[in-house]
């Protein structure tokens, strides 16, 4: 079927030699939709993305961007998406005016059409820095915020965002991420790889790889049900805590599995019972309390799950 | 073909390139001062010409006649005549290497050669300075015969050896180093300048970006050679001036072929060093692979100093491969002779042969994906 996904991707996979980068991977994406690949380094998400913009040929299986597959030719894809490196890959020893006009060029863009595009991304962006200003001058944020304006100069249906705020500040990257939302709410298709739990929090669903194996994909509320579906809570000791404590909530039947988390204690319990036990038994010198599981602890989880 | 080629898409890589190049000092050092820098200080250094050759004479006879090739030999202006106790003196002195050359007349030479027999005299050459014995030898050789002319007097018709030396008269090695080095110098650095720039942008991850756009290998091959020939076409002109005006060179061909020539040859060795950049796509390998492919080959296998007849029939189809070989016959017969345009038309083809080629694997080995 050729429903009217922004991306389809249908039992790819990519081998280098011996090596299996991306194995059998099938998922679809809707337009509109900022969807978020996670996964350690390695894991095949790089991969995966650069054989949707066109870069790399799938060993097998069929993909389909922004309506268009293998056979309408590599460049027509090319030109109906925008592609973010993980890597900062504007020309440094140019300025910003002729960053932009050089991604202009290589599209054949007009030059009113350019100097548009500019005026709407950089409005929409909110990038304020001179264009005669050379890009290795230019602080990180705004380095990343031009590099998808120049993604983005084309109008593409699809972006696809590698690792965009690697390495960028805190405050630069809400404001990135705030950024994303609005070219999704666009109708825009956002492809984003991410390594930040907080940014994967953000994501309509969350596409999560495992040596080259997709192990999840859902929506992040979904995933963590489906991965926590017992009671979590968290367990913290204050002062007059008997020394040997701990040692009897691992011994407790109803504890299925007890993490640190810094002074903290996170403990997956089999039922509500087991949480109102623990309560009672804890309760004089410790505070338990209920709590949704991050992301964090999903993918440990997932990833665990798939280990075995 | 506007499937393979869109040339507005190359000219757009060609002005980004030239933002690159002017504001790069290193790159506009590089091609332009260096090639200055070393055709100057090599044109004065590389000299081919053998004067003053110390050699020993060992005069056993102590005739009129003896003394007569003496005088003969110091009056070429190529030696310093000294003199040696005996022959065996002579021997060591070159042995010490106190010498390059020794003369040595045995005792009877004189009285045998009154009486009409023939009679040698023995010359001892340092055979572990090749170059210079080769010269030294038929400098003394053609002595031979000033030699007997004069030896001889009126009783034999006297033969005289008149060497005239066409092209370069004044035997000047400047005439004939001068343009070679520039060959070499140009051509090395020109291959350098490319073999880096596709490199560099595998390697900065730009490729990457460049490639996720519509262009095509052929569109950024040509974009990124055009500004790199202009530099060193540029470059080019400011050795010619140099050879003109410091080295005095004459020229005597066609300028407008020797800009011809110089753009293929560029186009050459710029492809060549297309090939590699595509093929290493890093810039520490392409730097060596540029400087190892460049420069031994370019130096022994030219022709600038060893000829290329001379050399055994395998290398010199080797060296045809080799753009500074058909480069150094054309700058050496336009800048010494007034070729006739159709001496020139084997090199020049040759030339555009070796940038079609050049130019076919580096677009053919160009990979657009990014298979690590």
């Amino acid at each position: 079927m050729s429903g009217p996904w922004a991306v389809e991707v249908d039992d790819l996979s990519v081998r280098f030699g011996d090596f299996t980068a991306v194995d059998a991977v099938s998922f679809k994406v809707s337009p509109g939709e900022i969807f978020g690949f996670l996964g350690a380094n390695g894991a095949g998400k790089t991969t995966t993305i650069r054989v949707l913009c066109g870069l790399l040929v799938p060993s097998s299986g069929k993909v389909r961007v922004a309506g268009l597959d293998a056979a309408d030719g590599l460049m027509a894809i090319k030109r109906k998406v925008g592609y973010m490196s993980q890597r900062f890959t504007l020309y440094d020893s140019m300025t910003v005016g002729e960053n932009l006009s050089f991604a202009a060029a290589l599209r054949k863009m007009p030059g009113d059409v350019l100097a548009r595009r500019t005026r709407e991304l950089f409005d929409t962006i909110g990038f304020d820095q001179p264009v005669t200003m050379f890009v290795r001058d230019l602080a990180g944020g705004y380095k990343q915020e031009l590099s998808l304006a120049t993604a983005m100069l084309h109008d593409p249906e699809v972006v696809f965002l590698d690792e965009p705020t690697a390495g960028v500040a805190p405050a630069a990257r809400a404001r990135f991420w705030r950024l994303i939302r609005k070219i999704a709410a666009s109708g825009k298709t956002v492809f984003v790889t991410t390594h930040y739990m907080d940014e994967a929090e953000q994501c309509g669903r969350i596409a999560l790889m495992r040596a080259g194996k997709l192990i999840a994909l859902d929506e992040p509320g979904a995933l963590k049900t489906r991965a926590f579906p017992e009671p979590l809570v968290e367990i913290e000791a204050g002062p007059g805590a008997p020394e040997e404590w701990i040692q009897d909530v691992r011994r407790d039947a109803a504890v299925l599995a007890l993490k640190p988390h810094g002074l903290r204690w996170h403990a997956s319990v089999a039922d509500a019972a087991g949480v109102e036990r623990l309560v009672k038994a804890l309760g004089s010198f410790a505070t338990v309390k209920p709590i949704t599981p991050s992301l964090e602890d999903v993918f440990i989880r997932l990833v665990e799950g798939a280990d075995r | 073909m506007s499937s393979v080629f869109d040339a507005r898409r190359a000219m757009s890589i060609a002005r980004k390139e030239t933002w690159h190049i002017r504001r790069d000092p290193v790159t506009l050092i590089v091609s332009l001062g260096l090639p200055v820098l070393l055709v100057l200080f090599f044109g004065f250094a590389i000299n081919f010409d053998v004067k003053s050759v110390d050699l020993l004479v060992a005069d056993g006879d102590h005739s009129r006649i003896s003394r007569e090739l003496i005088e003969v030999v110091s009056a070429s202006g190529y030696f310093n005549v000294r003199r040696a106790a005996s022959a065996a003196a002579a021997a060591d002195a070159l042995g010490a290497e106190k010498g390059k050359a020794a003369l040595i007349i045995e005792t009877g030479f004189g009285r045998e050669l009154r009486a009409g027999k023939p009679v040698e005299a023995q010359v001892l050459l340092d055979g572990a300075d090749n170059s210079n014995a080769g010269i030294v030898s038929s400098y003394l050789a053609s002595a031979e015969g000033a030699v007997r002319a004069r030896l001889t007097g009126a009783s034999a018709p006297p033969v005289t050896l008149r060497t005239r030396f066409l092209f370069n008269p004044e035997l000047d090695s400047h005439w004939f180093v001068v343009p070679g080095i520039f060959v070499i110098v140009v051509g090395l650095i020109s291959s350098l300048l490319t073999a880096l720039t596709v490199a560099r942008e595998w390697e900065n991850g730009s490729m990457e970006i460049l490639l996720s756009t519509p262009v095509r290998p052929l569109e950024i091959i040509a974009g990124k050679l055009a500004p790199y020939m202009a530099l060193s076409f540029a470059a080019i002109m400011l050795v010619y001036g140099l050879a003109r005006l410091v080295f005095g060179v004459p020229f005597l061909g066609s300028h407008l072929i020797f800009a011809l020539a110089t753009l293929l040859f560029l186009a050459a060795t710029m492809s060549q060093g297309l090939v590699i950049s595509v093929v290493t796509r890093q810039q520490q390998l392409a730097f060596q692979t540029a400087m190892n492919t460049g420069m031994m080959p370019i130096q022994l296998l030219s022709g600038f100093i060893f000829p290329i007849e001379s050399m055994p029939a395998l290398f010199q189809w080797i060296t045809m491969i080799l753009p500074a070989r058909w480069y150094m016959i054309l700058t050496r017969s336009l800048f010494l002779r007034a070729p006739d345009f159709s001496m020139l038309l084997g090199p020049l083809s040759a030339l555009m042969g070796l940038t079609a080629v050049f130019m076919l694997i580096a677009w053919r080995m160009f990979k657009t994906d990014l298979e690590p």
